[in-house]
């Protein structure tokens, strides 16, 4: 139940603001752009924090997930697929190259570039050095220059599980790889966004060369998802690879050089610790150096906080800026009502109002006009995201289904209230001390 | 057979309030100047009392004193038999809402709310609550008290100075107070809507209310049960 102080300075309060809707409007109109600034500050900086840390889970994966790079020789491949084996809190991701198309010719994007870059520029590179750990340095000799053909160069990822629940993959159209059925002799592979783009914009013989594969395969597309990476790359499951590129195709630190060879990337759940352990047992066992195996916890959102807090905080301490105009618009209103309600308040105090009471109520009415405000702020903002979004939506794809965050709405309500108390704290008091028997004799 | 005799009874009414020594000095910017010095003062209940006197004769600064706008410098104050001079100011705010009606010789009256808001007004002052209904039959009580029911929605531009200080007049019975405080409530007035003020006025003390009345009207004041002047801030 509300107690008779708060009803009486509500009732008053309102009866108020009534009484002088000019006044009222005019303290909103110079309220409102300032507290619309900290909606529309916070209201950005959530939306691209949204966006942008979906961007970087696609790329890195989420919170808390362990993340492991382990170099694709001495048989590791084989050595983690096998431990990982029907385990669903770790997955692993084994990359090499793929060509899809015609075989024996320079693909489109050479290097597996995105198709936005392809055949742009020529050959320019000079001649390739590899020095080995012992300073011994080899000129490598250049592939020799293919015919330009239908094809088109991508990364082909290998999985021994699904990576969903490490990386937020959205699916675009289609279906995902399904691990619970028997691997199919022709590999199902689904595209990234990139991969799709160059298969729609290039036609290309369905034909995949893998390197270190012993044939070419004749995938079956059952799927396009955002992955949230620029270049082209395909998804298949690890058994069905394996049918056609055995675990012991080695990759060398020469490969590497050249930018090929399969290279291994590890997610783990949080509290896998001994997994951790045995699979780098297992590698360090088989030949590989403990500095070869780097595994680190992702931190992606702590990372981002702090880099957008500094541009936050600038933006917000701009919005108060705007708004502290505002709290000077209806600080002057403010002091200007008093003064010609002095009667007023001199009879509500003969009557038997307490001082804190008649404070109350002219922090009532400046606490109700900024929360009219607020209110009108956050419409204005929620409209506003919405034909945003109408008209921009298309360009951003990351912005499509944003809702308004809430984040906003609750710093909106609190910038009208801080804004209500300190244009209104300076006349409560004024009206609080207002002598009644001056007044009353007047 | 046993004849039984009612004893008659004498029943000496405590005063509703009562001033000992009360001095009041105004301390400006120049010399401090008596205002009231030594003044003793009693009301009982039913009674009504003039204060006559001339301009700056301290009878305004008596009354505020009374009705607890103020403090008194020196002397003592009770009202219903207790010391009340140095109450803290949320308890005096709470007295004033209970015990006293204030009637003043400008009206007042809020311009944006109607004669029954503007009644009203004594009930919405933040002691206690009371639900709108209730409210709402308070004030057409108070206003039939004062004869001016069918004004009620009426805004005090559109009523006239006598039906504007009935509404004053009617704001300060709302609570049922137990004393009234009129500061020249006829001063605006003619006399023929004067006299019917002040009768108004009278017609609260035939219920036990107490009255004082500041006033310089003799005519007006004649009609109280007791007159007493102030002069240079001491009863003659």
């Amino acid at each position: 139940m509300l107690s008779g102080k708060f009803r009486s300075a509500l009732v008053i309060g309102g009866q108020g603001i009534r009484a002088r809707k000019l006044r009222t409007f005019l303290s909103m109109v110079s309220l409102f752009l300032g507290v619309l600034a900290v909606v529309a500050v916070q209201a950005g900086s959530e939306i691209a924090e949204r966006a942008m840390l979906t961007d970087v889970e696609l790329q890195s994966g989420k919170d808390g997930t362990i993340m492991g790079y382990v170099p694709g020789e001495k048989g590791a491949p084989g050595i983690v697929e096998s431990t990982l084996k029907g385990r669903t809190d770790a997955v692993a991701m084994i990359s090499s190259r793929a060509i899809i198309g015609e075989p024996g010719v320079r693909p489109i994007n050479e290097g597996g570039m995105p198709f936005e870059y392809a055949n742009r520029g020529g050959d320019y590179s000079g001649p390739m050095v590899y020095c080995d750990a012992n300073g011994t340095c080899t000129e490598q000799k250049k592939e020799e220059r293919k015919p330009d053909g239908q094809a088109i160069e991508v990364s082909m990822v290998a999985l021994t599980g699904d990576i969903r629940p490490f990386k937020p993959f959205r699916s675009v159209s289609g279906t995902w790889l399904d691990f619970g059925t028997a691997p199919s002799l022709a590999p199902r592979i689904v595209l990234n966004e990139e991969a799709a783009k160059g298969l729609k914009q290039y036609r290309v013989p369905g034909e995949m060369m893998i390197d270190g594969a012993t044939h070419h395969v004749s995938p079956q597309i059952i799927g396009v998802v955002q992955d949230g990476s620029s270049q082209p790359r395909v998804y298949m499951r690890l058994d069905e690879l394996r049918t056609w590129m055995p675990a012991a195709a080695a990759t060398t630190e020469v490969d590497r050089f050249r930018g090929g060879g399969t290279q291994l990337e590890l997610y783990l759940q949080p509290g896998t610790d001994d997994l951790q352990q045995l699979i780098k047992a297992k590698l360090t066992g088989a030949g590989l150096e403990q500095n070869q195996m780097h595994f680190q916890t992702v931190n992606s959102k702590e990372r981002m906080e702090s880099q957008l807090k500094i541009m936050r905080l600038i933006f917000l301490g701009m919005a108060f800026l705007v708004l502290l105009i505002g709290v000077a618009g209806i600080l002057n209103v403010g002091l200007a009502t008093v003064g010609e309600r002095v009667e007023e308040f001199a009879l509500r105090r003969a009557v038997g109002m307490s001082r804190l009471l008649l404070a109350g109520i002219v922090l009532a009415e400046t606490l109700l006009t900024g929360l009219l405000t607020a209110a009108l702020a956050i419409g204005a903002g929620v409209g506003g995201l919405q034909v945003a979004l109408m008209m921009f939506g298309s360009r951003f794809p990351s912005l499509q289904g944003t809702a308004f965050p809430w984040e906003a709405g609750v710093a909106g309500v609190i910038a009208g209230l801080v804004a209500g108390v300190l244009g209104g704290l300076i006349p409560a008091i004024r009206a609080a001390r207002i002598p009644i028997a001056t007044v009353m004799r007047a | 057979m046993t004849q039984s005799f009612e004893q008659p009874t004498v029943q000496v009414q405590a005063p509703l309030l009562q001033l000992n020594g009360i001095t009041k000095v105004l301390k400006g910017q120049g010399e401090p100047r008596t205002i009231l010095s030594g003044v003793d003062f009693t009301v009982h209940p039913g009674q009504s009392v003039a204060i006559l006197g001339r301009s700056g004769s301290g009878k305004s600064t008596l009354l505020s004193l009374i009705g607890l706008f103020d403090r008194a410098d020196e002397g003592k104050y009770f009202l219903h038999g207790n010391d009340i001079t140095k109450l803290p100011e949320r308890r005096a705010a709470a007295l004033r809402s209970a015990e006293f009606g204030f009637v003043f010789q400008r009206f007042f009256l809020l311009k944006h709310l109607t004669a029954a808001q503007n009644v009203a007004m004594a009930l919405v002052n933040g002691q206690g609550w009371s639900a709108r209904r209730k409210r709402k039959q308070q004030v057409m009580e108070a206003l039939e008290q004062v004869g001016i029911a069918h004004l009620a929605k009426s805004k005090p531009t559109r009523l006239s100075g006598g039906e504007q200080q009935r509404v004053a007049i009617a704001r300060a019975l709302v609570r049922q107070p137990r004393i009234i405080l009129a500061d020249e409530p006829t001063g605006a007035l003619d006399t023929e809507t004067g006299n019917l003020v002040v009768e108004v006025l009278l017609n609260t003390t035939r219920q036990g209310c107490g009255l004082v009345l500041v006033t310089h009207d003799h005519d007006h004041a004649r009609k109280m049960g007791r007159v007493m002047e102030l002069r240079d801030g001491r009863f003659n």
